[in-house]
């Protein structure tokens, strides 16, 4: 009976490791893959992570961006950012919407800040001006 | 003649103005507010001993704000301290606390906005979010200021001095500690920074982004996050600078990332994780710097032309070089190597075989960070000891052909 429940125990934190998830970052500490700056920036940080369950950090979307340009994408499995307007929280980089103004500045100079929802991300555009760009015009914008 | 007429004026100007505002609470003048607003161009207002709850002063005309021993202007978290709008204004002698936090408008004790001619001297800060701001401002000095934050294990901090879009500037004999970064620079040229101390930052002590023609000398880094990391910057002159303790996995004395035409000259970088990380950096002449106990002194990442490793002392490092792509052409000539076992027949001060820096082990730690653990080990002695011998994976021409036999004072 014992065994059983052993076997069952094992197997479950066998399942829960190898499904790839996000691992949260450890500001001050980490550092950032790409241009090796330690991440301290709770609104603008941003990680990927492969199917194997490998995580790379950045210190801003742009960072990760970037590095995507000489990197397998296929392999990846999760692309996350830190959410403006929730310091600290990482959610789905590819459903984000992105805004680029001069009024917030991000730490690699791009000036590019991520917002989970549309709505929020259309009234920091009231205030801050700028444009608003989805994952995918971000990266055609970037990568060029 | 110009020049007499000029200084006639001058005199005329300052002869008409010399009027002093005193504030103090409890007085007919009770604030600063108050003081700024009865005063007329290039008078000086004198800020007495007490405490002022003030936040959002304007400084829109040329003034000095002189503050009396332990002046304290506390902002109560409610927004930024001073705005300066105007040029020709001096700050000297205050204490500033409590300057609210807000990650959207940046709230700092001091901002100067599109002035020219400043001086911010002798301020103790406290308690609080960015320190001294200057945004697309000129022509200033900031000098001898205290600045303390508390952002321990707090990281949603500001910097301690930023300078954003500003040329020439002095910032000398600062004390910056407990910041995200100590000093940031983007967009800032032709900025010399001197004889600061700048430690326990959780980011850099010092931090450039975009900016050229700029110098630091004399300055202490200590126990960062990072010590100093210069980025996409163009001519800046490092010298006599000391890094020492930024210790952490990702933790260096000196960053440098696509940097050109710098100078690195007597610096001494002991006991960091990495004493210097480069990157994607062209013509930096490195000399006469002292390397001592660092995990990495050098870590070469790649993409890195002409640059020059001359008269520097590499003293019990764990590595020295690291390198992971072709030497290019990159020089190391004339350095001291603690780890030199040669030897000096002709007594010329100069060992008469090469010394290759570069251990095969450091390879491996660049390919496996895990296998870091096997450093001590004797595996890893014999094979580096091969690796010396007949060169098969470090670029063979990789070795400095003239050793020095002792170290460089």
């Amino acid at each position: 009976m014992k065994s059983t429940c052993y076997l069952i125990v094992l197997s479950l934190v066998l399942l829960i490791s190898c499904k790839p998830g996000p691992d949260p970052i450890q500001y001050g500490f980490d550092g950032c893959h790409y241009c090796s700056m330690t991440i301290v920036d709770k609104q603008h940080a941003s990680e990927f992570v492969t199917q194997k369950g490998k995580v790379y950090k950045f210190d801003a979307s742009e960072c990760m961006i970037n590095f995507t340009k000489d990197f397998d994408s296929s392999v990846i499995a999760l692309y996350l950012v830190n959410d403006y307007n929730n310091p600290g929280v990482l959610v789905d980089a590819t459903r984000a919407t992105y805004l680029i103004s001069e009024n917030i500045p991000s730490p690699m100079g791009a000036y590019l800040t991520a917002f989970n929802s549309k709505e929020e991300a259309n009234i920091a555009r009231d205030i801050n001006q700028g444009i608003l760009l989805s994952w995918d015009e971000l990266g055609q914008r970037l990568r060029n | 003649m110009l020049s007499f007429f000029l200084s006639l004026l001058l005199s005329c100007g300052l002869a008409q103005n010399q009027t002093t505002i005193e504030v103090c609470p409890g007085c007919k003048v009770g604030s600063i507010k108050e003081a700024i607003a009865m005063a007329s161009d290039f008078d000086t207002i004198l800020i007495k001993k007490g405490t002022y709850n003030e936040f959002n002063i304007l400084v829109d005309k040329p003034i000095t704000l002189l503050g009396e021993a332990s002046a304290t202007i506390d902002g109560r978290d409610q927004g930024e301290i001073f705005r300066i709008v105007s040029d020709h204004v001096t700050i000297d002698g205050l204490k500033i606390i409590n300057v609210g936090t807000s990650y959207t408008s940046d709230y700092a004790a001091i901002r100067v906005v599109k002035s020219q001619h400043f001086t911010i001297r002798n301020i103790v800060l406290e308690k609080l979010f960015f320190g001294i701001y200057l945004e697309r401002s000129d022509n200033g000095i900031i000098s001898n200021n205290k600045i303390l934050g508390d952002a321990l294990d707090e990281y949603n901090s500001g910097n301690g001095i930023q300078l954003w879009y500003s040329k020439n500037v002095v910032v000398e004999g600062n004390l910056v500690q407990g910041v995200r970064d100590g000093i940031y620079l983007e967009f800032a040229d032709h900025i010399t920074i001197s004889n600061n101390h700048s430690k326990d930052n959780l980011r850099y002590g010092l931090h450039f982004m975009f900016s050229n023609d700029d110098s630091y000398t004399d300055n202490i880094f200590e126990n960062n996050g990072a010590g100093v990391a210069v980025m996409f910057s163009k001519r800046i002159k490092m010298e006599r600078n000391t890094f020492r303790r930024n210790w952490g996995t990702a933790s260096f004395g000196l960053l440098l990332k696509e940097i050109n035409d710098a100078e690195i000259i007597g610096n001494t970088f002991e006991k960091n994780t990495v004493g210097i990380n480069v990157e994607g950096s062209n013509r930096i002449n490195y000399l006469r710097n002292n390397f001592i106990e660092n995990g990495w002194a050098v870590k070469i990442m790649g993409a890195c032309y002409t640059n020059a490793f001359r008269n520097n002392n590499f003293i019990y490092n764990s590595f020295d070089i690291s390198y992971n792509s072709k030497l290019n052409d990159n020089v190391f000539d004339q350095n001291y190597w603690s780890d030199y076992t040669g030897y000096d027949l002709n007594r010329d001060g100069i060992g008469d075989v090469p010394y290759r820096p570069v251990k095969l082990f450091s390879y491996i730690v660049n390919r496996s960070p895990e296998t870091i653990v096997l450093l001590r080990s004797l595996f890893m002695d014999l094979i580096d000891f091969s690796e010396k011998v007949s060169p098969v994976f470090t670029p063979d021409n990789l070795a400095d052909t003239h050793p020095l036999m002792k170290k460089r004072i």
